[in-house]
């Protein structure tokens, strides 16, 4: 038999499993900014000292494994997106070196009409190279329990 | 856009993006998620999809710029999106948002975002917080 959800949350839950470094560069926010038409000149003029990454940039630097070695098969298959969210906590500057340190946030069940299903939260906490906290990522795995 | 001058119901006004292949190969190499699937019909349709598909992470990318439209100098605090259907790359998506909800004491607003498809399918669907002067 499985393990259950509570037992995985119990043993995975808050535990960190990888970390990447990256290198802010310029031109990509530029042309990330660009891409999407942004017009507030924060995003799209160099020049200005407030210049900086667009929002949700963090979202891109995503190397990482989405589970851990070892991680309990919850539900069936590799599972489906469910999405994502970003949190911007401080600008993200050219040049910055930013840490990202990834790891399950959470883990739960939902029941609907088309029976129960298990989200699996992996998150990413991004830092700057001053130690500053500047974005979390957290992109939702969804798993039918059947 | 002030804090002040926001209501709770207000409606964004639309934004109909640019998803051309051009725009989303320009926004895929920034990202460095440069796969085919994201700007080769063909290889998209081998993999079982319509088309070339846009990524999520571009589709949070122009809800926020339409954000920005709204509220030049805002501070997006969050984007949370779920991706529901594929959007696919030269087509004529249409993004819209309104406020749900404001909070005095944070001047931040929480919006309902969308994004929908020309044939009016939502495609991605999320909420965001914004802090405004």
């Amino acid at each position: 038999m499985g393990v259950t959800i509570e037992e995985a949350r119990a043993d995975w839950v808050g535990v960190e499993f990888e970390t990447a470094q990256y290198t802010i560069e310029e031109a990509d926010l530029l042309d990330w900014a660009t891409s999407v038409e942004e017009a507030d000149p924060r995003f799209v003029d160099p020049t200005r000292d407030d210049f900086q990454a667009h929002p949700t940039y963090t979202a891109s630097l995503t190397s990482f494994r989405m589970l851990p070695d070892g991680f309990p098969e919850l539900g069936n298959g590799r599972g489906i997106d469910g999405g994502k969210a970003v949190t911007s906590l401080a600008p993200v500057r050219p040049g910055d070196v930013l840490t990202g340190h990834s790891l399950i946030a959470d883990i739960y069940a939902k029941t609907g009409r088309s029976g129960t299903m298990i989200f699996i939260v992996h998150r990413v906490n991004f830092e700057n190279q001053r130690g500053e906290q500047v974005s979390t990522v957290d992109s939702r795995i969804i798993r039918n329990s059947d | 856009m002030r804090f002040e001058d926001v209501e709770l119901g207000d409606e964004l006004p639309e934004r109909h993006p640019d998803v051309s292949l051009e725009r989303v190969r320009t926004f895929v190499r920034a990202g460095h998620h440069d796969f085919p699937r994201f700007t080769d019909h063909e290889v998209a349709k081998r993999e079982g999809l319509p088309g070339a598909v846009v990524p999520g992470i571009m589709s949070q990318a122009l809800l926020s710029a339409m954000i920005h439209d709204w509220a030049p100098g805002s501070r997006i605090r969050s984007l949370d999106t779920v991706f529901r259907t594929p959007m696919i790359v030269g087509t004529k998506p249409t993004c819209r948002a309104a406020v749900t909800d404001v909070d005095d004491d944070a001047r931040t607003v929480e919006l309902d975002i969308t994004m929908t498809t020309e044939d009016g399918v939502t495609s991605v669907l999320g909420t965001a917080v914004v802090e405004l002067d």
